[in-house]
């Protein structure tokens, strides 16, 4: 299904500079480096490669009708350690700065594009969509690894216990979803509508309850491990504070954003990435000087501060619409950065290592997406056509994920290896398929080219 | 101490906010010029740095090394796109001329002063002593324009000619700078890919040649068809940090590379109108952006530094006096111009601070800071004089 609007003419030039692109990459790749500023060098051209990379793949695949976050990532694979190899890890992992100020980026859009308008009208859709498909994901995926174990190889040597909290685990992690691809296919589409809006606010606030969902699995993995019967409540008000911190930075943060659009509006942009620089900055700050001076682990959610940045900018402010068209200028360049290191980042030796399980459990939360979204469509008489296709917008996940898992390997070394390879495994597949199925939703809907 | 310090550049800060808000303030001349300029930002640069915060460390430095790249590689872009022929036609060539030689004649002026001098403060192998004197002529080459908003619009209207001269050699003589930086990067004897016995037989003439080639071809095919400008930004960003990480792994200047890039693209893309808007879209957000990366890395080891820079400066300001006396030696035409024309020249602007980081970047060793920092002191003293010694050659003519 070729887009008639892109001719052969265009094609051809597409792929005569990916072969340019990538005779300068060999060419690079050929040089002997001996230098600090030489390495440097090498991953500044890298990121510049993949961004343009990126570009182009992605004016391909968009030929084919698909997402152009996915023509991103699918870059971002290519140029990878796994295919190519033009990224090493440690190169992805020195780009990690650049991407958090990426992510800030598009933090603050979230929210900004989250109208309370929109969240009033449709709060009881919203709130039983998030609760019917946190709890349909959680039980068919956790139902599916206790009763299937045996079949898999990562799960089949468990004893009990440790089997039911990685069933837990993984079924919270897979109620989480991706922010950034949602707002990137919703802006691609220019989105707009009821549909739309419910599903940027599920992403949204589901985004934020993931946190408190998955400490509450952890302090109950916790006492099943331990043997014990109690739950300690430290760390679930710990939890509520981190959040309620999060917040209040992002409020007071999106106070200062508007009066800064009212009062001197000149370099905006700039503003906006001292602002996301000192997020990123500030909360590891702020982690460390917590753990170390008063022994409290706090961990103030960058993603959740500017989110609630942009909400606020946007609905307790007039400057909501300067707001979003100065990101909007800046998005495509933050995409393609964003999306296609997180392609680089995709672990697919963790895929080929448990493909069969990660396949199962990817079909089974599709269908705990669209039992529980349908079920809560039908309950708030929402319109057919958006219960039968809103699972379709929630199937992307990513660095949330990835956190979660990380710090549930953390905490639980026995189960960790095994639990970190599945995630990966699952969000790889689920970040390819993800805004693919997004892209044809908001068409089905017909809210695209709205916006 | 740092607390204390930190509080005081927070206050400076806010007031300069306060000032950026509410313009009609008035604030001394002095101050009107340091807002202008955004030297705010080199002390931000500095409160952020491993020096006080430690904000900007060198971890952090390292992790936006492409941002820094983009830096670079957007100044030099820029500063290529002022070398449209078609457009420098419109002047005499006669004005061509006196925006080299007076380029050159500081250049030569101040390298030589520092090779003998620099010495007697710093020591440093001989090799890296004419780098140094390089780096800092080039940058003592270098003229802003800025510093003639502060020229009253009387004496504007009076000295049109005069303007249009000091205008017209200030986008210039910057050629002269990117020149010599382009002679440093070849002779620098640490670097093994590019040697200059290679450049002058060829083979690295080739190389050099091919990659530029290679980089309009892809900037071409990139433009032939019509993109909106998220598309072009997206394009320019990612063509931008290509080549200056393109140069940088070759041991080159990616603000020379971008340099050279923007004239072959100013003179032979249609699209040049595009792409010059796109790069002066976020000019100031560059330019500032550029100071608090070199405020981070601002080392003021002791007070003999300000004398040094102090001295450098007036090695300049003999650079640009001698030159613009020698300017208006030219030929008839030029005779009717100011010979002090050269106290219009001594603004010295955002490209001599792109010359300073790139150096910084490209040359690690261990006083390349302090000479950095020398640098950046003597771009204040001259912002700070700049506007004093503009009227004063005004109001000798008059």
């Amino acid at each position: 299904m070729i887009n008639k609007n892109t001719n052969n003419e265009t094609l051809l030039s597409y792929i005569m500079i990916l072969v340019i692109l990538g005779l300068f990459g060999l060419w690079i790749k050929g040089i002997h480096i001996d230098s600090g500023r030489q390495q440097a060098g090498m991953i500044i051209f890298s990121l510049g490669f993949v961004m343009l990379s990126a570009y182009v793949i992605a004016q391909i695949v968009k030929a084919t009708n698909l997402p152009l976050i996915s023509g991103y990532i699918f870059a971002g694979i290519l140029a990878g350690p796994y295919v190519s190899g033009f990224l090493t890890v440690g190169m992805v992992d020195r780009l990690s700065l650049i991407n958090d100020l990426a992510l800030s980026f598009i933090a603050l859009t979230a929210g900004g594009e989250l109208r309370l308008s929109s969240i009033r009208r449709q709060g009881k859709s919203i709130l039983l969509n998030i609760i019917f498909m946190a709890l349909l994901v959680l039980g068919t995926v956790m139902l599916l690894i206790i009763y299937m174990s045996a079949y898999f190889n990562v799960t089949s040597d468990l004893n009990p216990i440790a089997l039911f909290i990685f069933a837990m685990l993984i079924g919270v992690i897979c109620i989480a979803r991706s922010p950034s691809s949602a707002i990137a296919v919703i802006n691609e589409c220019k989105a707009k509508g009821p549909f739309t809006g419910m599903v940027l606010a599920v992403t949204i606030v589901t985004d934020v309850l993931i946190i408190i969902i998955f400490t509450i699995a952890l302090a109950v993995s916790k006492m099943l491990m331990s043997g014990g019967g109690v739950i300690h409540m430290t760390e679930i008000s710990g939890l509520l504070v981190e959040i309620m911190a999060s917040l209040i930075i992002g409020v007071l943060l999106g106070w200062t954003i508007s009066a800064y659009i009212k009062r001197i509006r000149r370099d905006f942009l700039l503003f906006l990435l001292f602002i996301a620089f000192g997020v990123a900055r500030l909360s590891l700050w702020a982690n460390h000087i917590m753990a170390v001076q008063y022994d409290i682990s706090l961990h103030l959610e960058p993603l959740l501060i500017c989110m609630s940045a942009g909400f606020f900018v946007q609905n307790f402010s007039r400057s909501g619409s300067y707001f979003l068209e100065s990101l909007e200028r800046m998005s495509l360049p933050i995409y393609a950065l964003f999306f296609s290191i997180a392609g680089a980042s995709l672990n697919f030796n963790s895929l080929m290592l448990c493909w069969p399980l990660a396949v199962c459990i990817v079909i089974l939360r599709m269908a705990g997406l669209f039992g529980g979204s349908w079920l809560a469509g039908t309950i708030s008489h929402d319109p057919t056509i958006f219960n039968r296709n809103a699972w379709m917008t929630y199937v992307t996940q990513a660095g949330v994920s990835i956190g979660l898992a990380q710090l549930a390997a953390k905490q639980f070394p026995e189960i960790g290896v095994h639990l970190n390879t599945v995630v990966l495994a699952i969000i790889a597949i689920n970040q390819i398929v993800g805004p693919v199925t997004f892209k044809m939703a908001l068409h089905r809907v017909g809210e695209t080219g709205k916006g | 101490m740092k607390v204390f310090f930190a509080f005081g550049l927070i206050i400076f800060l806010a007031f300069s906010g306060y000032h950026l808000s509410f313009r009609k303030f008035k604030v001394p001349l002095f101050a009107h010029k340091f807002y202008l300029t955004g030297l705010e930002f080199l002390f931000l640069g500095l409160l952020l740095g491993p020096q006080f915060l430690n904000i900007l460390d060198n971890k952090t430095c390292e992790g936006l090394a492409p941002a820094t790249a983009l830096l670079l590689g957007w100044i030099g872009m820029l500063f290529g796109f002022q070398f449209e022929l078609a457009k420098l036609k419109r002047f005499p060539f006669v004005f061509f001329e006196a925006a080299i030689l007076e380029g050159l004649l500081t250049l030569l002026i101040v390298f030589s002063g520092i090779y003998i001098s620099l010495p007697f403060f710093i020591e440093l192998p001989d090799h890296i002593k004419i780098c140094v004197s390089i780096v800092l002529a080039s940058a003592a080459a270098c003229t802003a324009q800025t510093g003639l908003a502060f020229v009253s619009k009387k004496n504007i209207g009076q000295y049109q000619a005069t303007v249009r001269l000091l205008r017209y050699l200030s986008s210039i003589d910057g050629l002269i700078a990117m020149l010599a930086l382009l002679f440093l990067f070849m002779y620098f004897p640490a670097r093994h890919s590019l040697v200059i016995q290679n450049f002058i037989l060829g083979s690295d003439t080739f190389i050099a040649a091919a990659s530029f080639a290679g980089i309009i071809i892809l900037f071409n095919l990139f433009l032939i068809h019509r993109k909106d400008q998220k598309e072009l930004a997206l394009i320019i960003i990612g063509m931008t940090i290509f080549i200056s990480g393109f140069a940088s792994a070759m041991h080159f200047s990616p603000l020379v590379a971008t340099f050279f890039v923007g004239v072959l693209l100013v003179n032979l893309t249609p699209e040049k109108e595009k792409i010059f808007n796109t790069l002066v879209s976020i000019e100031k957000p560059v330019y500032l952006l550029l100071l608090v990366f070199l405020g981070s890395t601002w080392h003021i080891e002791s007070v003999w530094i300000f004398g040094i820079a102090a001295g450098y400066c007036l090695l300049r300001f003999l650079g640009k006096v001698i030159s613009g006396a020698a300017i208006s030696k030219l030929g008839a035409k030029m005779k009717t111009y100011p010979g002090g024309i050269g106290f219009g020249l001594i603004e010295q602007g955002g490209l001599p601070l792109a010359i300073l980081y790139d150096f910084q970047q490209g040359f690690a060793f261990e006083a390349a800071n302090t000479i950095v920092g020398i640098a950046l002191i003597s771009i204040i003293y001259n912002d700070l004089l700049s506007p004093n010694l503009l009227n004063l050659l005004f109001k000798k003519r008059t």
